[in-house]
């Protein structure tokens, strides 16, 4: 749809790679604190569910 | 194969998850003894319940068992649950056997885990310490006609000092 007169790569972003990084370089904290959020989250939650919305519902069948 | 080391970490974490989640489960059923309501109580035909001893002699009703240990004979019905009211002492130890001869029933003792589902042709099992005194409703949880929203009951826990054995 682009008219004829742009540029293939105008916008892309394909051609603005400013340098190239190696595997290990590759860091992204901010992925890795978002992650630890969730679990740390999951982690509340389940213990709370469990051990005082469950346990501590009492009488709980117990045979 | 070359794994990143923050991938590494959370794969770890997802497995300490599973770890955790199944370690809770184990914890109470060996320690705290929480178990599933079990086919164990057996079945019995719906036209056999008033021949039944457990369910017709002289009615449903509360046994004492042993030292603190009673059993409780429940009939639930549209719409009401027989007999409708149990009184058992604090600090019991309250095994259920509780039938229908219609339809499809629930038996939960409202707002606590006690909770069982009345099956025709099946006698459903469940045993419940009753720890501390109070009134404690019980209601139908399966949709079961009409008059559904009206068929309750309860359990009296009375404290150890005003029982006198009797229901």
């Amino acid at each position: 749809m682009s008219s004829e007169s742009a540029t293939p790569d105008s916008g892309t972003g394909e051609e603005a790679m400013v340098r190239e990084i190696g595997h290990d370089e590759f860091d992204p904290i901010g992925t890795l604190t978002l992650i630890g959020l969730y679990f740390a989250l999951l982690v509340v939650l389940w213990l709370f569910m469990y051990f005082v919305e469950f346990l501590g519902n009492g009488p709980t069948v117990v045979g | 194969m070359d794994i990143h080391r923050y991938e590494r970490l959370w794969l770890a974490g997802a497995l300490v998850l599973i770890v955790l989640f199944i370690g809770t489960i184990t914890y109470g059923a060996v320690v705290v003894g929480v178990e599933m309501v079990s086919a164990s109580g057996g079945t019995i035909a719906p036209d056999e319940i008033p021949n039944d001893d457990r369910f017709s002699d002289p009615r449903p009703r509360v046994e004492q068992v042993g030292e603190n240990e009673y059993e409780a004979y429940v009939i639930a019905r549209q719409f009401l649950f027989q007999p409708r009211q149990l009184r058992v002492p604090e600090g019991s130890t309250v095994t259920f056997y509780v039938t229908s001869p219609d339809v499809l029933h629930g038996f939960e003792v409202v707002g606590t885990n006690a909770n069982m589902m009345v099956i025709p042709g099946q006698v459903t099992k469940a045993t419940v310490e009753f720890e501390e005194a109070g009134s404690y409703g019980v209601v139908c949880n399966e949709y079961c006609g009409a008059g559904h929203h009206t068929m309750e009951g309860s359990i009296e826990v009375v404290p150890q000092s005003e029982w006198e054995g009797g229901n």
